[in-house]
């Protein structure tokens, strides 16, 4: 059971008010239709900095939320081209961590279009969703079938998001799975 | 636990658009109006308050820039974008592929940083 759920949308164009945050209310319907016992929570979204994102998950960690979601920032971005956005959601969730399994897509040329993570800091289950819109619904409707198959399945969940994740570019099927040691 | 790497094989050209003014901008809202008009998936990958920069998938170079006004014209349609005499398509450029059996290895970034 859901107790209590935080939303955390990440970027510094929200904040700003350059851009509206439609993930939030798109993933609180999809939580709410997974489990509408539960509190949800959306955070003020968090500068695209690794240590302020990283504080900000431990923070509703301590509070006592039972599932943390972070939207945006799952992409290579400023690795990648200095003008796109900071991604840092991915590398602060591999730092804070330790029980977790994720999942790396790539474009052809290399670029790391999205890392999607899965893991407990505790008992809170923390997962990440992609910014664009129809990525992240169709990533989030798959957690919540996947929690609802069996929760205590990281690898299961992570996959199904993974899965959804590429089915939005017509890849239903990977070209190529490469598993790291 | 191991993680998963997936490469996906999808041609797409990157478009940069400056000269706006964006306040309250609607990405969903962009997103349609851009991919109506090229009839291609169009997926919003920065915004500044001044520009606007966007994956186009399976559209060539030359295709974008010979309707340059018109795409200018249609961004400015989303609510939240306004024009200045100033506005252009700033980079259009297409993704070079590698071959993904010699990318090396990359610990805590992007790989494709190693390219470009």
């Amino acid at each position: 059971m859901l107790n209590n759920v935080v939303i955390i949308p990440t970027g510094d164009e929200l904040n700003e008010g350059i851009v509206l945050d439609t993930d939030s209310p798109m993933i609180m319907q999809e939580i709410i239709r997974l489990d509408g016992r539960c509190n949800i929570l959306r955070s003020q979204p968090v500068y695209d900095k690794e240590d302020k994102i990283i504080e900000c998950i431990k923070s509703y960690a301590a509070g006592k939320a039972d599932l943390i979601i972070i939207i945006g920032g799952s992409g290579g971005g400023h690795r990648y081209e200095k003008t796109l956005g900071k991604d840092y959601t991915h590398s602060a969730l591999d730092l804070i961590l330790k029980e977790k399994y994720s999942s790396v897509v790539y474009g052809k040329n290399g670029h790391m279009w999205s890392k999607l993570t899965c893991g407990k800091l505790g008992e809170t289950l923390v997962i990440n969703v992609p910014g664009p819109y129809d990525e992240a619904c169709a990533v989030i409707k798959a957690f919540c079938r996947a929690y609802k198959a069996d929760k205590d399945d990281l690898e299961g969940m992570n996959r199904s998001m993974m899965k959804a994740l590429i089915g939005q570019y017509g890849n239903q099927e990977p070209d190529r799975i490469i598993q790291e040691d | 636990m191991e993680d998963n790497k997936i490469i996906v094989q999808v041609d797409k050209t990157v478009i940069k658009i400056e000269g706006l003014s964006i306040k309250g901008l609607n990405l969903q809202e962009v997103e349609r109006i851009i991919s109506n008009k090229l009839n291609s998936l169009v997926r919003i990958i920065g915004v500044t308050g001044k520009t606007i920069e966007m994956d186009v998938y399976g559209i060539e170079e030359e295709d974008i820039l010979k309707d340059e006004r018109g795409i200018i014209k249609a961004v400015s349609l989303a609510e939240g974008i306004t024009l200045s005499d100033l506005a252009q398509i700033s980079r259009v450029k297409k993704i070079k592929s590698f071959d993904i059996d010699h990318i090396p290895e990359h610990n805590g970034g992007c790989r494709g940083e190693r390219w470009l």
